[in-house]
């Protein structure tokens, strides 16, 4: 019975991503050249980033490092978040509450410079000049806006990346289908007890900014107070959601946490440490292998008929 | 699960999964550090064009950097379609390399271009990354344990037309 409920809310969210595209011809368009895109390193300065780089499928879109340095070896500042069901989500990256959608969101590894990822400020014409030799991503993107001009413009690229990400959706874990063993039970009660507060909802995130102990005026990252300048913003990030947290580590919002163990024991729990194995053994619960796998979600290897 | 293992003064980290993460943290140098031992080759590196297509790669000398020229993206036919392919401004060539005795085999770079081993088999997983000696230039290097015979090296996403690449066998 569980099982058949988990399927029939994997069918309707892939329906809201996709169901709808088969229905719309444009829609599949997009879906398929934001993923093109979100592979193709020509967004970046050099060519050598693409969103793929530090966005890995096989650790459910995330790094697998502390932070990732941009195209000038400029070191990251931020932990790489995973991409699971990102398309549920209102608040986007660690602390910048400007960033609401995943079109506005686009911009900030692209254009961004604190840090350069990307690297592509000033460059902007690049985009529609690269990808414009390229005739198939001519008739890609007259297909996915076909009530458009044929001009390449990033508004467009920012639109079929976030098609692509919405697609990205990860409902396929133990935990989504009622396979936990006794431990991970017992691991999900004491997560209820003293998680859940926060890591709420089917994402395990209250998608709000907090701060974990003292505030560090020296800090070198201040969190939500960078963007807000509101000083009780000062240090608070979004709460990580916790899909597929067995292959997103390290953890925390500067990848300082190596460890699940690390990241659960910093929260300074009122919980036996012999007790957190289970809870640990929970989280692991939560990973969901077909996401990593989906061939749907890889590097697509042709395009217009063609090997890429 | 990952463990990390300090050698000397660079890092190597071990990985359980494919050539993943292949992502070395960056170092700031106030100068540059001559290479040693191993590594002493780096700044004599002997000119070498890697190869466009997978047919007639440009054979690495174990143990001798070599500073290839690359060519651009668009002009190179890989054997396999690398994991990273690099964006059509981007530059990436075809080396070899033949291995006479099974061991761990070390490719060095100096930069963070992305790289895939071929073998008669497939493409070959790493067993570490990390980066090497701090400030020697020498940005990237992944191991891989190989058994004898010839391994096309494919080299991706690099920024620029020219890399230092070194092949040694690890001890």
């Amino acid at each position: 019975m569980k099982r058949r409920f988990a399927a029939l809310i994997v069918a309707a969210m892939v329906l809201g991503n996709t169901g709808l595209a088969a229905k719309q011809p444009a829609a599949q368009a997009r879906i398929e050249l934001g993923r093109r895109l979100f592979y193709d390193a020509d967004l970046s300065r050099d060519g050598t980033i693409s969103c793929a780089t530090c966005h890995e499928q096989h650790h459910a879109f995330a790094d697998g490092n502390r932070a990732h340095p941009g195209v000038t070896d400029e070191p990251g500042r931020r932990n790489v978040p995973g991409l699971a069901n990102v398309g549920q989500f209102t608040r986007l990256t660690w602390a910048d509450s400007r960033q609401t959608t995943l079109e506005r969101q686009a911009s900030v590894p692209l254009f961004g410079t604190h840090p350069v990822e990307m690297g592509m400020s000033g460059m902007e014409a690049d985009i529609s000049k690269r990808l414009g030799r390229d005739p198939c991503y001519g008739l890609m993107f007259a297909a996915a806006f076909p009530h458009q001009n044929k001009v390449i413009t990033f508004d467009k690229v920012a639109g079929a990346l976030a098609s692509f990400e919405r697609t990205l959706v990860s409902r396929s874990s133990p935990y989504d289908r009622g396979q936990l063993s006794a431990e991970a039970k017992a691991g999900q009660a004491l997560f209820r007890r003293h998680c859940a507060s926060c890591h709420s909802g089917v994402n395990f995130t209250d998608q709000a900014y907090h701060r974990l102990g003292p505030i560090d005026p020296a800090a070198q990252d201040q969190g939500l107070m960078e963007v807000t300048k509101r000083p009780a913003d000062r240090q608070r990030f979004r709460t990580p959601p916790l899909r597929n947290i067995s292959v997103t580590g390290p953890y925390w919002h500067d990848g300082s946490a190596p460890t699940i163990f690390a990241a659960i024991t910093r929260h300074e729990l009122n919980v036996p440490l012999d007790d957190l194995p289970a809870m640990e053994t929970f989280l692991q619960s939560l990973t969901d292998t077909s996401f990593m796998t989906n061939p749907n979600f890889s590097l697509p290897r042709s395009a217009c008929g063609k090997a890429l | 699960m990952l463990r990390a293992l300090s050698v000397g003064c660079f890092m190597l980290t071990f990985a359980s999964t494919s050539a993943a993460a292949q992502m070395p943290q960056t170092v700031v140098c106030a100068a540059q550090v001559t290479p040693i031992g191993e590594y002493a080759s780096w700044n004599q590196a002997a000119p070498l064009a890697a190869g466009h297509e997978a047919d007639s790669p440009a054979v690495l000398t174990l143990g001798a950097a070599s500073q290839i020229s690359l060519a651009p993206t668009p002009d190179v036919h890989y054997a396999v379609r690398p994991e990273k392919p690099g964006g059509s401004v981007s530059y990436g060539g075809l080396l070899a390399l033949d291995v006479a005795s099974a061991g761990t085999y070390r490719i060095a770079l100096g930069s963070a271009a992305w790289l895939d081993v071929i073998g008669k088999d497939g493409p070959q997983r790493s067993t570490a990354h990390g980066h090497g000696p701090d400030c020697t230039g020498i940005r990237k290097m992944v191991d891989f344990a190989l058994t004898p015979g010839r391994y096309i090296i494919q080299i991706s996403a690099n920024g620029t037309p020219s890399l230092t690449v070194l092949a040694l066998a690890v001890k």
